[in-house]
């Protein structure tokens, strides 16, 4: 008996007949009826017949496509680059663990969503087919290369399929590595694929026309509101996701979004300047010290747990309100820092920015050598200091230094 | 031939139903928010959001999604702070509601259902906006029970509880407007086997099962709160799935129509074969019309729209045959044609009328090449809708050639029925990843008493009369009678007040519906412990009703509507009776009856009948 198999159960005084799914466990077996409907059937005491073997090809179903589509070059259209790193943008069931998994390469991404179609033509490649949080750092430079790759083979524009719980992260870590000249668009969803009401099909056409606009910059393109009428061109250096479930989890702290898509007449406009095409030379710089933590401070902090830190290369600290910690931590701080750790404070308020001149506990930290990260996100910071440490001959001045938009010189949040 | 002359079993009829009966629990089955409903205008956010139809887990999209999504179109909800994320489809469900599903399993013990091991939530893919999230969340809790009918059993295969959908609110060209509040209210649906063989069996067993329902106390009452779909097929016919019965004693009228329109459509069948009939190619038509009168279609032209016409080979006469009350074949082209944009179409048993002269029929029979034998039915609306809209009817047109489509319809007020769309499949089914599935356990379930037995016990514990027990047992108010006759409280009392007073005061158009379970309980504790005479109960609930958010005690108060006490009774009476003093020397004791009425009066109802009534005969007495 295997899944797929059309079976009858005898159970007690009941008979189920279905399609066997893959979802049984030890204890259940689990059944699809004529109707639809999926049912668990205990085991014990159950009888079972196979009645015809392999009525549903379960594992090759989403592949088993006759209609595949093959989409004609068109000089007229700009090419986009879609690169696949999975999530839930691109994800079906599993049925192993019965939770939603990435398993769409990116032509399945065009088929999934065909509203793509007549908007560009498409170059697909899958860089990764992982769920956003098991993303490592070599995951980043690999995706920065295939960027790199993809736009010196004549992408105008690339749009990074990632999912959501980190995409921030790798926007940033792609920020720091890359000049570019083309837009590099990230989007994802935060409702998956398999639903009708999924976000991904107007986050995903948001996307290739953000890509396709004159804006060469690493952004996140996702919902603006809970409605499927706009979404925000977020700097991929100042995004950060701000709620666990929503179709809006995406924004830009400090500011208003770079920019937005209108899903209506599929207008992308932008708020402020930002940097056009081909206004530097395509360029990757990859290397990064991945020895970086970044560690949040909260009252009752066990001081050892600064040990970890010890001969680290870099450690952001997630301060309170300035950018303070307890003043007992402060010996332990200036340690690593003669040992050689570079060590930046960065504000666990989020909003704002870190100064360590106002009181005592801020001055002290400064003059044990903490830099100060400006208004620089936390999780920002770690990517920044990771590629800092590799790649830039004056850290501390590089810290200070807005490198990829992750620093505003001025606090005007209405902007 | 009236249809009470059709001889049923001869014609095969297949019937079952489908009931769909709101829960009246706490909260939602997959949110913490509370399951009342709202008023449009108290929304407080709205959002607009599209849908696109996905594929099941086993790779199958469904025709019935399918063809919803045709049309683009945008949904507006309105959103209540009595909603939240879980029904924007912005927040995954939370785990499902255990009261919901205690319910449910009560439900499955009353039709000697077998509860399944382990329940599976399921996503039914539903693209035309009415859950945002493009599926209804729905578990099979139970199968394999039956009820009994006065013409025989009738098999329950199925026990689901599903999330109510959002209400419609408003349509437009554009789109549709749903309110939140309804979306997420656990709702329970009975699938009887196809066992009924007369429309009157279809309406007892619906009668039977919503007795059933009514037993658990624990469903919403009202208007659109329970919905039928009657399933229905004959033999040489086809399985017809007809949603949205409002009203229970539609059922058997809505069989019987069902049963004469599937026989006259294989009666149409036989004839076009006769005729050796067929179905023509499209095409359009609109030169035709260019010097048309008929307002719809010069309409449509003057906006840049077509006129598209299919010749209908051998089919003069029937596309105007009555196959249901008032609708014809044509009616049914005409609904395919709407389901595409169109208003409607002409046909040529119809004309000429509706402004098309006689020429242009014979130019229009001409330009496709129909005869005298044949007709011609035409869209005239924008290019595409006209163009697709003419398919459809065509499509529609070549199947009634080969008999009853197999399809789902919905229910009209009169009784008839009209298209809605494909029958849906198992395609439309696939796992609710975000609930994980729960074992439900039927053993400490209470077996509910049924309203049957409830009015036999009234009458014999209670000594209520036959029709109160009745009325009780089976009205709204059965489980706040039970409540507080369990704490107490007089059994007439209760139900005299539940069913008589309540139903006088709503006449009077007091809002009663604002009255809740809290306020009737508290005005029945005021009135057992004295504190209020029985003759004051209506007018305070005619206050709290007006001011809900009042306690009992403090609006009895406010109204003046405590008992008065003996000296208070007293010296109102004798008010009465000094004003009316030549009466009662005159006529003794029979001034009573009219002096009573006066005296009750004057007391508004802060008095005890039987306590005016000594006082007020000891006042007579005094003066006879």
């Amino acid at each position: 008996m295997n899944p797929g198999d059309r079976i009858r159960v005898d159970s007690d005084d009941r008979t189920y007949e279905g399609v066997l799914l893959p979802s049984s466990t030890d204890d259940h077996l689990v059944v699809k009826l004529e109707g639809g409907y999926n049912v668990g059937i205990d085991r014990d005491g159950s009888e079972i017949d196979v009645l015809a073997e392999n009525v549903y090809e379960i594992d090759g179903a989403q592949d088993d496509e006759s209609d595949e589509s093959t989409v004609e070059f068109d000089d007229d259209l700009p090419t986009i680059s879609l690169i696949s790193t999975g999530g839930t943008i691109a994800s079906t069931v599993d049925y192993r663990t019965g939770a939603v998994t990435a398993q769409f390469d990116a032509e399945d991404v065009l088929r999934a969503v065909p509203d793509l179609a007549g908007r560009a033509n498409y170059r697909g490649r899958v860089v990764a087919n992982i769920l956003s949080e098991n993303m490592e750092p070599p995951i980043w430079q690999e995706l920065a290369r295939a960027v790199r790759d993809e736009i010196q083979a004549g992408a105008d524009g690339v749009v990074v399929m990632h999912g959501t719980d980190t995409m921030q992260y790798s926007a940033s870590a792609l920020s720091f590595m890359l000049e570019t000249t083309v837009p590099i668009v990230f989007t994802g969803s935060q409702r998956s694929a398999d639903r009708p009401s999924s976000d991904n099909v107007m986050n995903a056409v948001s996307a290739v026309e953000a890509a396709k606009s004159d804006c060469a910059e690493v952004l996140v393109c996702m919902h603006a509101s809970e409605s499927d009428t706009t979404c925000a061109l977020h700097r991929g250096t100042r995004v950060r996701k701000n709620h666990t479930s929503r179709r809006d989890a995406f924004e830009t702290v400090g500011g208003e979004p770079l920019g937005t898509v209108d899903y209506g007449n599929e207008n992308v406009s932008f708020r402020r300047n930002y940097q056009k095409r081909d206004a530097v030379d395509l360029e990757l710089t990859s290397e990064l010290e991945t020895d970086v933590e970044l560690v949040k401070f909260t009252p009752g902090m066990d001081p050892a747990f600064l040990d970890i830190a010890e001969g680290s290369a870099g450690l952001i600290i997630e301060g309170t309100g300035l950018g303070h910690v307890h003043t007992d931590l402060i010996p332990k701080i200036e340690e690593l820092i003669d040992d050689g750790t570079t060590v930046v404070m960065t504000s666990q308020c989020l909003e704002g920015r870190v100064c360590d001149r106002v009181y005592d506990t801020g001055r002290d930290l400064l003059d044990a050598g903490v830099l100060e990260g400006e208004d620089t996100l936390p999780g920002t910071a770690k990517v920044k200091l990771m590629w800092a440490l590799e790649n830039s001959g004056d850290v501390e001045e590089a810290m200070g230094t807005s490198l990829a938009g992750e620093i505003q010189d001025r606090s005007t949040p209405w902007e | 031939m009236t249809e009470d002359e059709y001889d049923y079993e001869a014609l095969g009829l297949v019937a079952g139903l489908e009931i769909h009966q709101q829960l009246d629990t706490a909260t939602k089955l997959f949110c913490q928010c509370p399951t009342e409903l709202r008023e449009p205008e108290e929304a407080t956010r709205q959002f607009t959001r599209y849908l696109h139809p996905t594929r099941s887990e086993l790779g199958e999209l469904d025709d019935a999604a399918v063809e919803e999504s045709k049309v683009d179109r945008e949904f507006t909800y309105l959103a209540y702070d009595s909603t939240c994320l879980v029904e924007e489809d912005d927040e995954p469900p939370h785990r499902l509601d255990e009261e919901a599903l205690e319910t449910t399993l009560e439900v499955a013990q009353l039709m000697d259902m077998h509860p399944v091991d382990q329940a599976n939530v399921m996503r039914k893919i539903v693209v035309d906006g009415s859950n945002t999230s493009g599926f209804q969340r729905s578990t099979l809790i139970a199968t394999g029970g039956s009820i009994e009918t006065s013409e025989g059993a009738v098999g329950i295969e199925d026990l689901l509880l599903e999330e109510e959908s959002a209400q419609r609110v408003e349509e437009t060209d554009d789109g549709v407007t749903y309110s939140l509040d309804r979306l997420g209210i656990p709702l329970v649906e009975i699938g009887t086997s196809p066992d009924i063989r007369s429309p009157e069996q279809a309406l007892e067993a619906a009668e039977r099962i919503g007795m059933l329902l009514r037993s658990t106390g624990k469903v919403k009452r009202g208007l659109g709160t329970i919905r039928q779909d009657v399933n229905v097929s004959i033999e040489e016919g086809a399985r017809v799935e007809i949603k949205g019965v409002q009203s229970l004693d539609d059922i058997d009228d809505i069989v019987r129509n069902e049963v004469r329109r599937q026989a006259k459509l294989v009666e149409i069948v036989t004839e076009l074969d006769d005729r050796d009939a067929s179905v023509g190619d499209s095409q359009d038509v609109t030169d035709v019309f260019a010097n048309t009168d008929s307002g719809v279609i010069g309409g449509a032209l003057s906006s840049g729209g077509s006129v598209t016409a299919v010749p209908l080979y051998g089919f003069d006469g029937i596309v105007g045959r009555e196959i249901a009350p008032d609708r014809r074949l044509g009616t049914e082209f005409s609904d395919h044609a709407k389901r595409h944009g169109a208003g409607g179409i002409f046909h040529t048993d119809e004309l000429p009328a509706y402004g098309v002269t006689p020429e242009e029929v014979a130019a229009l029979r001409d330009a496709v090449g129909a005869g005298e034998q044949d007709a011609v039915a035409i869209v005239a609306a924008d290019t595409d809708v006209a163009e697709s809209a003419i398919e459809a009817v065509a499509s529609r047109a070549q199947t009634a050639l080969e008999g009853v489509p197999e399809e789902t319809r919905g229910a009209n007020d009169d009784g008839t029925t009209r298209y809605l769309r494909p029958l849906p499949g198992a395609a439309r089914m696939y796992p609710e990843t975000d609930v994980p599935p729960v074992e439900p356990d039927p053993s400490d379930v209470p077996e509910p008493e049924l309203l049957t037995e409830k009015v036999e016990r009234y009458q014999e514990e209670y000594g209520l009369g036959a029709g109160l027990a009745n009325q009780v047992a089976y009205g709204k108010y059965m489980p706040v009678f039970e409540d507080v006759v369990a704490d107490g409280i007089d059994p007439t009392l209760a139900a005299t007040t539940l069913e008589s007073t309540l139903t006088e005061l709503r006449r009077d158009d007091v809002p009663v519906g604002k009255l809740s379970q809290r306020h009737l309980e508290e005005v029945f504790e005021l009135a057992e412990g004295g504190e209020l005479p029985n003759e004051g109960i209506p007018d305070l609930l005619t206050v709290l009703a007006k001011e809900p958010e009042q306690s009992a005690e403090d609006a009895a108060e406010e109204a003046g509507l405590g008992s008065a006490g003996e000296d208070e009774v007293r010296e109102a009476i004798t008010e009465v009776v000094e004003r009316n003093e030549k009466q009662v020397e005159s006529e003794g004791m029979q001034a009573f009856s009219g002096l009573m009425g006066e005296c009750m009066g004057a007391l508004r109802g802060k008095a005890d009948g039987d306590l005016v009534s000594e006082v007020l005969r000891e006042e007579i007495q005094k003066r006879a």
